[in-house]
């Protein structure tokens, strides 16, 4: 307290002459018209730069709602985009066309329409259940297919009930293929693992394909009609023996995805088949006498 | 203490008089103006108590300025050239000279003296036609009104002192 009485009284004169200096700086403003005005538009501008000073920073604080806005619109935006593209694959996309084209190959068959309400993935022997049964005319041994290709085949029939055996059953799905447009058939079996691959074996030696060829069902069987997808040649391997090729195949049914599936219940398939097997018998008859 | 107050309240009214009746109507040339009443810093003595110098300055300042209509122009140039005074005079102090010293021809000599007067006198011109004039838009007119008020000034000044010396 005394240092600062004593540092006041030291530089007192100072202070004093702070106080008249702004005396006589507020009377020459304000009392003479000239420096008034000349003070007035000096000031105005030194304010109006102030004020833009200040503008830009409030453009800083109010980035937060612009922001959240723009967030609001670009989410509006992206749900448009996907319901514009929507519209549009149904008018033109290619994987559409394909679907349409595989049920128009389907239609000429009898067949059932079911949905899934089991499926699973991860196992090695996984199953599946759909929601029809004896009661829709099904079963066992019929062909499951959905838009995209090939899914499996019945195994137990129930009244309003079928467990199918899908591709993704190591142990018990074998389905007869063949390479689109060549003939060459083979077996299409899967080894659990990756449910978005499998193989097609038994492919012979002297088989002339490409990889990216297509992988479809031959209709030897009294199964499938020929002509449904299975999929597309990714790697070509040689089978242990040596005497066979092996395909890994990129299946076209995305079974992580699979809901509406139709069951192939045409009895002119399984009347074919017959006639080969009794035509077979026969043979052997005749063999055998 | 009193004695002085009542000589520099003497100093005051002369020079506010002289300035208001003669010299603030004199415009020599259009430009020159004596500024004769800055004298009264430039007389202000060594260790004279620095508030009551700018009490004394700034009063004689706005006295003035009430009478020319300008007001705040000589204050705040007579104020700030009354803050420096003590501070510049200290630079021409002899040695072994006396606490109170006037700055004057006879105590501190012509040269010393005019060293010391003439920058001040220059000051309180610059700062007066700055502060009044408050452009330097007319620039030449400002340099004109400066030197020519200063040299007119420290004439009157010098006339004194040479007449103060002699007596």
């Amino acid at each position: 307290m005394h240092n600062l009485l004593e540092f006041l009284q030291r530089h007192f004169h100072w202070l004093l002459f702070v106080i008249l200096e702004a005396v006589s700086v507020a009377l020459l403003f304000r009392y003479n018209t000239y420096q008034h005005s000349v003070w007035l538009s000096t000031a105005n501008t030194a304010i109006g730069h102030v004020s833009a000073w200040r503008a830009e920073v409030e453009k800083y604080f109010s980035l937060a709602s612009a922001n959240r806005q723009l967030t609001r619109r670009n989410y509006y935006l992206e749900r448009q985009l996907a319901q514009l593209r929507r519209l549009y694959q149904e008018e033109h996309d290619t994987i559409g066309t394909r679907e349409q084209r595989q049920l128009d190959s389907l239609r000429r068959y009898q067949f059932v329409e079911a949905k899934v309400v089991a499926n699973e993935l991860h196992r090695a022997n996984n199953l599946m259940t759909i929601d029809k049964g004896r009661a829709d005319g099904i079963a066992e041994g019929m062909g499951v297919a959905c838009g995209m290709g090939v899914v499996g085949v019945t195994y137990l029939v129930a009244d309003h009930y079928t467990i199918v055996i899908p591709v993704l059953n190591s142990q018990l799905s074998r389905i007869s293929c063949a390479i689109r447009g060549h003939g060459y058939f083979g077996v299409l079996r899967w080894y659990g693992g990756d449910a978005g691959h499998a193989y097609v074996e038994d492919i012979p030696r002297h088989a002339r394909f490409k990889r990216g060829e297509w992988v479809e069902t031959n209709g030897y069987s009294s199964i499938f009609p020929p002509g449904v997808l299975v999929g597309r040649i990714v790697e070509v391997y040689n089978s242990r023996d040596g005497l066979s090729y092996k395909l890994k195949v990129r299946l076209s049914t995305d079974f992580g995805n699979l809901r509406d599936v139709v069951v192939i219940t045409d009895k002119s398939i399984e009347e074919r088949m017959r006639l080969m097997q009794s035509a077979r018998d026969s043979l052997k008859l005749n063999v055998n006498e | 203490m009193t004695a002085d107050t009542l000589k520099r309240a003497a100093l005051f009214c002369a020079f506010l008089l002289a300035q208001v009746v003669v010299l603030g109507r004199i415009h020599l040339l259009h430009y020159a103006t004596p500024l004769f009443y800055v004298y009264f810093v430039v007389l202000l003595p060594r260790n004279y108590p620095k508030w009551a110098g700018l009490l004394w300055s700034f009063a004689l300042g706005l006295a003035v300025d009430t009478f020319a209509n300008t007001p705040g122009v000589a204050a705040a140039s007579m104020t700030l050239l009354a803050a420096l005074q003590p501070y510049y005079f200290e630079l021409f102090v002899p040695r072994d000279s006396v606490d109170d010293l006037r700055p004057s021809l006879a105590t501190i000599g012509a040269v010393k003296y005019s060293y010391y007067a003439v920058p001040l006198v220059l000051l309180y011109c610059l700062l007066f036609y700055t502060l009044e004039l408050l452009t330097f838009f007319n620039w030449l007119q400002w340099l004109f009104s400066v030197v020519g008020s200063a040299v007119v000034t420290l004439l009157l000044i010098f006339s004194f002192e040479i007449a103060k010396s002699q007596r």
